[in-house]
């Protein structure tokens, strides 16, 4: 398995703190590192603050010169530490019944739709819970795009670890809801 | 079971090396059952997106839906605001004296120090130019509102920032119309 056989998709040679590179980082990630920390179990403000505590680690890094490489991957790291500090929300929430899934249907869904949509995803939420713990947040970093390598650098777990994690993971969800 | 099949959900990720990628890309195109898994595993992953963008959604307070009616509301707020202050700043008609005097509303220090006016003293005053300037004073002179404005109802979705607002200071003069309008966040 390789480790690079897809570039990254932010190639940032170097970041000065303030630039407007690390503007359009925030532009690109702000979303992603949102929903990897709500799918973790944050509140939606809990989020926001990790997610500007974040970006906040990143111009202290940047500005005392610290590493520029995998810059992406560093961020989601930093979130997810922060998340995990916040034990008290954190893995409580990810599977809950689910209200807002009419928001990704067509606006013309018959009710129908509507019902069997709601059903699918009510099943995958049922079938996430069986997965491990690592298998989860290995699959919501590859969600949030992440290659294997990052992921690994993410949980501090090798590569090869999460090859077999993410594997593991979407043959088990394969199995136990027939999308 | 074929034993390309360990390798199909790194292929879908795009993680193997080329030389990997080649040998499962030529398997799948003649493997009816690989194909079958490697569309299935396409499926699982796109359903999980889905169901992370729902739980994104499902925790994320619907805010934009309230913004147009939020915003209607306090422009109308404001209208009534600029309305009831023009209503009151109304010049006084033509009254008599003694009566202009005796209903407008006269602040003053209580009864036990207010000095006794004779009344030639009062007689020298324009009661007109009294009863305009007890209205005057009963204005602020430099009234001021606040407007919070949701960044949403102002830019296109997805330009700010999400949690941006904007306030409006409204400077209201005494006659009741605006005489400022700034916007900050």
């Amino acid at each position: 398995m390789s480790d690079d056989s897809v570039p990254l998709a932010l190639p940032l040679p170097r970041l000065a703190a303030g630039s407007a590179e690390v503007t359009a980082l925030y532009r690109e990630l702000h979303t992603p590192l949102l929903r990897y920390l709500v799918c973790l179990g944050l509140t939606s403000d809990e989020a926001q603050d990790v997610v500007q505590d974040a970006f906040l680690s990143l111009q202290r890094h940047l500005a005392s010169d610290g590493d520029h490489e995998n810059i992406r991957g560093w961020l989601f790291r930093v979130a997810h530490n922060l998340a995990r500090n916040r034990q008290t929300s954190y893995h409580r929430r990810f599977g809950e019944t689910l209200d807002g899934e009419k928001d990704f249907l067509a606006e013309d869904a018959t009710p129908e739709q509507v019902v069997l949509e709601k059903e699918k995803l009510q099943r995958f939420a049922a079938a996430i819970q069986l997965l491990t713990k690592s298998e989860r947040e290995c699959l919501l970093l590859r969600a949030g795009g992440l290659r294997y390598r990052e992921i690994g650098e993410v949980l501090g777990i090798a590569t090869s670890t999460v090859g077999d994690m993410v594997e593991r993971a979407i043959k088990k969800l394969a199995e136990k809801c027939n999308v | 079971m074929c034993d390309v099949q360990a390798k199909l959900v790194a292929w879908v990720d795009r993680e193997l090396t080329p030389d990997e990628a080649g040998a499962v890309e030529r398997h799948v195109e003649e493997c009816h059952e690989c194909r079958r898994w490697v569309a299935t595993y396409e499926r699982v992953s796109q359903t999980f997106d889905a169901y992370c963008d729902a739980v994104m959604a499902a925790k994320t307070p619907r805010r934009a839906r309230w913004v147009p009616v939020i915003a209607g509301a306090l422009i109308a707020a404001t209208v009534v605001c600029l309305a009831f202050l023009r209503a009151r700043v109304v010049p006084p008609a033509v009254i008599g004296p003694t009566a202009a005097i005796a209903s407008a509303p006269v602040p003053g220090p209580p009864p036990v120090a207010e000095p006794i006016l004779h009344k030639s003293m009062i007689r020298r005053r324009n009661p007109a130019l009294h009863v305009r300037e007890l209205a005057t004073q009963e204005q602020p002179m430099d009234a001021s509102i606040e407007i919070a404005i949701p960044a949403e109802a102002i830019f296109p979705p997805g330009a700010m920032p999400d949690g941006v607002n904007f306030i409006a200071d409204l400077r209201i003069g005494p006659d009741g119309s605006v005489k400022q309008v700034r916007l900050r966040q």
